[in-house]
This record gives structure tokens, C-alpha cells and sequence, in this order.
């Protein structure tokens, strides 16, 4: 069982601590540390091969960091080391992610995509599931209503019994979106969530994370390349560059730092 | 108005139109008596109920969840064994036989189950077929338990120790048989449950990151697979009343592969036409033409043939054609209105 600590501040939620993952020779995330506070809009930001996703799918434990440690503030308020822990309980801790390519299930409707994301949600056995007993049609009919006002917050609430495949790329990430709101997060991790959008999507994108965290209470942490998206929506943005911290402030600090735009621009001649 | 409502939800309610569906399929011995069609349709269509309950397990695995198996024949045969052996040789009753038949298979189902977890599409699929042909070679030689290569024989079920069933009985026993497990597989798959087995289809990492372990929903999809395998093998022993080694070989598993593929993966209803069109028609029309009719191994040349234009033509499966049917009408009805 996962064990307790007293490792973050009052108002954080996540804790990074020394995050190093290695394959082979390659350092792909070199002794990260950074802390996200509670409802805040965070990004993380660095040139192609930095390190973002894998420094995600290292606190989402789909990767097993070599050392450091992943600290988080569960749901009950407790904090514990995610480091180690199976990637099907990551969820039911609060914290919850979406995928670069948006990963659906193409052959369902876009409402049964949505439970999916309350999977950990439903109580009732196998069992009472295959006789539909009172426990399991009244677990369904709850989490369906709850499926439908976030397909509604998410304003696609008319396509909800359209199948996935064939629905524009647009529509899918707000798809994946409301899946991730199901479970009702303390964080949920955004990857790349601007990719393939275009302006006027990636400005209701913009709104869009705005009314989650206003909503649902939850914190948001971004990895993200549309730099005005970050720079306009994030509270404040860690940078990294092959792995390693470079910077960590507010979006105008980042934008000043010499190390960042060596980092993004190449270094100054003299 | 009112009236005209109900009855169109009645009609749409999915579990009295699964239960009209086996109405309409046990209405066949009638026919037979009747005489409007001969004694070996019930034999036939008989064995076309049991090989969809197998296909219904295997579509929740490879339709639902994305997990190959090949080892179909060997747990029917399995099912079919312990069922003989336990009515017959020990004399017990039939439902503890049916019951044992489906309990025993499913503990090697779940020890596949654990394997796959390790293993991913074509190695599955040589995994599955090694442990069918292992259960096939033990029928061949556990002669003690299975009668060895002459095969084993059984009787006709007898329900609640007194209630002797004949063929024709036996027939709808299997039709009440697919109709419950019609029922249990549309619960399944329209819950939690089937969805997680969905969401491992279509993404492995989207799935565990919802919560769902990889670990208990392969196995949750290989035990149900083969309860419904050994569960169709137990129903083929009391219905053929014989069963040979050499009948749970790869072209059986292959046949329900078939099914699936052509009649149409994920749909119930799709299952049993697959089942008839994989099964049923090459006994029923093929070997009937003149001279190739006779040419050995015929069936699976057809069912060959119709995978490839299946594949090529209708990837959904044959059960789309009626929606397609429907879509055409619902098209050419609006047309008019509007002109």
C-alpha cells in the first residue's frame, strides 16, 4: 500500500524530485525538480526532444523513472509517491492524462467513449452487470447523465451517440477532454493538446481549459509547442532543454530568460 | 398515438426481440413435423446454435477485446469430454456435467489469459493452438476418460434428474441456450465491462491510464471465451451423442474464426448468420449440386472464398447488409418526399 508523506507544501499537488529516466546511455530526463500549485495552469516547455513527454509519461508511470520521486496530493488530501505504483491506479488517485494523438475508441459513440473515462467509477461486479441487476442499471444511468453534462460543458452534447471515427480532429480532443473530466481530477495532464488545431480551435481550446479549472477545481499542467497558446494561459511555465531544468517562472520571466532562448534560438555570435 | 409508441418500444426493446428471435429459430422441429423440411435440418441447424455460442465467446475476445486465439476447438472438445465423462462414466447429473465442463476449461483459460499479458497477435495465436493440440493429443490418449481414437458416446440431457429429452427437445434446449447467452453478452458488452474491453482494443495505454487493468480484463476476456467455447462442446456432446478425438482440430477454430469475420465482428445478431452462412449452407445447399458437391473439404474452400470477399467488400461483415438495406429505403422514402 502506498505510504504517506509530508513532502509537499500546503498548496502544492504535484512534486517533481530528482526525476531521472535512462535508456540505454541516453539521459532522457536528467534530475528534474519542479512543483505544481493546486488550480494552477502550468506548462511545460522545450524545444523538440526535450524531454516533455517522457518527464510525463514518467510521473504518469507508464515509464519507471530510474531515480527521484513523483510526489502528489490524492484525492483524500493525502500525499504519496506515484513513483513505482501500477499505471491503472495513477487515476484513481485524482490525476489523469490525454495522448498527443488522441487515443479513442473509433468504433464507439462518442457518449461510451466518455464512460470509459468513469471506468474506476462503477461499483458493480461482472455479475451484476451480465443479469443488468438494480445496482448496476442505476450505476449506469448516474454515470450516463454525469457523461452527458460534460459532453454538454464541452458543447458537443448533439453528437453524443455519433460514432468517434469520422468526427473531425477538433471534435476528438474535445472527446478526450470530457473523458479525462469523468473521473473528477485533481490534475489532469494535457499533451500537446493544441496539436493539429487550428487558430479559432486553439482559442476555444484556450477558453475551454479556463472553464475546467473554474468548473471542476482542478489543477492543469501543459505540455505544449503553440507557444502564444503557453505564454497566453499559463500561470507559470517550467522550461527544459535535453532533459535538464533550465527555468521556471512566469510566462514574461521565461520569455527574458537568456538560457530559454539560447536554448529555443541557438547561441548568440559574437 | 399513444398506443402506436408503446408498441413501437416494445418492438425495439432488445431482449423480447432476442427472445422472438429464438421463438422464430425453435419453430424449426415443427416445420420438420410438418413435413415441410427434412429430419437432418434440425442435426444441422443444431450445430449451427453451437458453433455460435462458441463464436459469441470468441467475438467478446477478438471482436471486443483485440486478443487472438486459436485454441476454440480444443476447450469445446474439453467441455465435451468432462460433460461425457461425468453424465456417463460417473452417472451424474446433467447440469453438474454442464457445469464442471465449464468450470475446469476456464481455469486453463485464465492460465492463457496470464500468458497473454506476455504475448501480443500472431504469437497468441500459435500459443492458443499449441494448448488445443495438446488437449487434442490428451483425447487421443487419456483412453480411460475418453474412449481414445474410437470416441465416446453420450446421451440426450436429462433435465432436473427425470424430465428425458429427445432430439427435437434438445434443439430447443440449445436455442434457449443461444437466446440466454444473447442476453448475457449484450449486458456485458453494453456496460462497463465491455467497454474496458473496448477501450483495451483500441488502445492499450489509453485503457491502463483510465483505470483499467490490462491484467484482470485479459482475463475477465480469455475466461469468457472459453466458458462459452467448453459450454458449446458440452451442448455438442448431448446434442450429436458421439465425440471423436479428431473432431477438435485447427479447421473447427478455424470455422468459428470464419464465423465471426464474415457474419460480423461485434454483432450478435451478425454471429448467427455467420454461423449460418460458414456452417449451415455448405450442408445445406453445396453438397447438394451434381459432382462438386462432392469434392472432400468443400465447406472450407467456401468459407475460404467468402472471407476473402468479405474482407475485400464488406469488411463489417454480412450483418451490415441489412442496415444498408434499410439506409437505401430510409434514403429513397425522403427523395420522394421531398420531390
Amino acid at each position: 500500500m502506498a505510504e504517506y508523506t509530508t513532502k509537499l507544501a500546503e498548496d502544492e499537488v504535484l512534486r517533481l524530485e530528482n526525476l531521472s529516466i535512462q535508456f540505454g546511455g541516453l539521459k532522457a530526463v536528467d534530475d528534474l525538480s519542479f512543483s505544481i500549485k493546486e488550480k494552477e495552469i502550468f506548462g511545460l516547455i522545450g524545444p523538440n526532444g526535450a524531454g516533455k513527454t517522457t518527464a510525463f509519461n514518467c510521473i504518469t508511470q507508464f515509464y519507471k523513472p530510474s531515480s527521484g520521486a513523483v510526489y502528489f496530493r490524492n484525492k483524500d488530501g493525502q500525499v504519496e509517491n506515484l513513483v513505482g505504483q501500477p499505471v491503472h491506479s495513477i487515476i484513481r488517485k485524482g490525476l489523469v492524462r490525454t495522448f498527443q494523438n488522441v487515443e479513442l475508441v473509433g468504433e464507439l459513440s462518442i457518449i461510451d467513449n466518455v464512460l470509459i473515462g468513469g471506468h474506476i467509477d462503477f461499483k458493480a461486479s461482472g455479475f451484476e452487470q451480465a443479469l443488468r441487476l438494480p445496482r448496476a442499471r442505476r450505476e449506469e444511468k448516474l454515470m450516463r447523465e454525469k457523461a452527458e453534462d460534460v459532453l454538454r460543458f464541452m458543447g458537443i452534447a448533439e453528437l453524443k451517440d455519433a460514432l468517434v471515427a469520422g468526427q473531425p480532429y477538433g471534435i476528438r480532443k474535445k472527446v478526450e477532454m470530457a473523458r479525462t473530466l469523468m473521473c473528477n481530477p485533481k490534475l489532469i495532464i494535457l499533451d500537446e493538446p493544441a496539436a493539429g488545431l487550428n487558430d479559432v480551435e486553439t482559442q476555444q481550446l484556450a477558453d475551454n481549459i479556463y472553464q475546467v479549472r473554474e468548473k471542476y477545481g482542478c489543477t492543469i499542467l501543459l505540455v505544449e509547442h503553440d507557444m502564444r497558446l503557453v505564454m497566453s494561459i499559463c500561470d507559470r511555465i517550467c522550461a527544459i532543454s535535453f532533459g535538464k531544468f533550465l527555468a521556471c517562472g512566469t510566462p514574461s520571466e521565461i520569455q527574458g530568460n537568456a538560457q530559454v532562448q539560447e536554448a529555443y534560438l541557438g547561441e548568440k555570435e559574437e | 398515438m399513444q398506443k402506436g409508441s408503446t408498441q413501437k418500444s416494445f418492438l425495439k426493446n432488445p431482449y423480447l426481440q432476442y427472445i422472438f428471435f429464438g421463438i422464430i429459430i425453435s419453430l424449426l422441429p415443427v416445420l420438420v413435423n410438418a413435413g415441410i423440411l427434412k429430419t437432418s435440418w434440425v442435426g444441422i441447424i443444431g450445430g449451427t446454435i453451437i458453433y455460435a455460442i462458441a463464436a459469441l465467446g470468441l467475438n467478446l475476445l477478438l471482436g471486443y477485446s483485440g486478443l487472438i486465439s486459436l485454441g476454440t476447438a480444443g476447450f469445446m472438445g474439453l467441455g465435451a469430454y468432462i460433460s461425457a465423462y461425468l453424465t456417463g462414466d460417473l452417472g451424474l447429473p446433467w447440469e453438474v456435467g454442464i457445469l464442471a465442463a465449464i468450470i475446469i476449461p476456464v481455469i486453463f483459460g485464465l492460465l492463457i489469459g496470464l500468458a497473454s499479458l506476455r504475448m501480443e497477435g500472431l504469437y497468441l495465436g500459435i500459443v492458443t493452438l499449441c494448448v488445443s493440440e495438446v488437449l487434442r493429443k490428451t483425447f487421443d490418449e487419456l483412453e480411460p476418460i475418453t474412449g481414445g481414437f474410437s470416441g465416446k458416446g453420450a446421451e440426450y440431457p436429462t433435465l432436473l434428474g427425470n424430465i428425458v429429452l429427445n432430439q427435437k427437445q434438445t434443439y430447443v434446449l440449445l436455442v434457449v441456450a443461444l437466446v440466454l447467452l444473447m442476453m448475457l453478452t449484450h449486458n456485458l458488452t453494453n456496460g462497463q465491462l465491455g467497454r474496458a474491453l473496448h477501450a483495451m482494443r483500441g488502445s492499450q495505454v489509453a485503457a491502463q491510464a483510465m483505470g483499467v487493468s490490462l491484467l484482470k480484463y485479459r482475463l475477465i476476456a480469455f475466461s469468457l471465451a472459453t466458458a462459452y467455447a467448453s459450454l458449446a462442446g458440452a451442448l455438442y456432446v448431448h446434442f450429436i451423442k458421439f465425440v471423436y478425438p479428431s473432431t477438435w482440430t485447427l479447421p473447427v477454430s478455424l470455422t468459428i474464426l470464419a464465423i465471426i469475420v464474415v457474419g460480423g465482428m461485434r454483432s450478435l445478431y451478425g454471429t448467427f448468420l455467420g454461423a449460418v452462412i460458414v456452417y449451415a449452407l455448405p450442408d445445406l445447399l453445396l453438397k447438394r449440386i451434381p459432382v462438386i458437391g462432392d469434392i472432400n473439404g468443400l465447406s472450407y474452400v467456401f468459407s475460404g472464398v467468402l472471407i476473402i470477399v468479405v474482407i475485400l467488400f464488406y469488411p463489417g461483415g454480412v450483418i451490415n447488409i441489412f442496415r444498408d438495406i434499410k439506409k437505401l429505403f430510409v434514403k429513397g422514402s425522403k427523395k420522394e418526399g421531398e420531390v
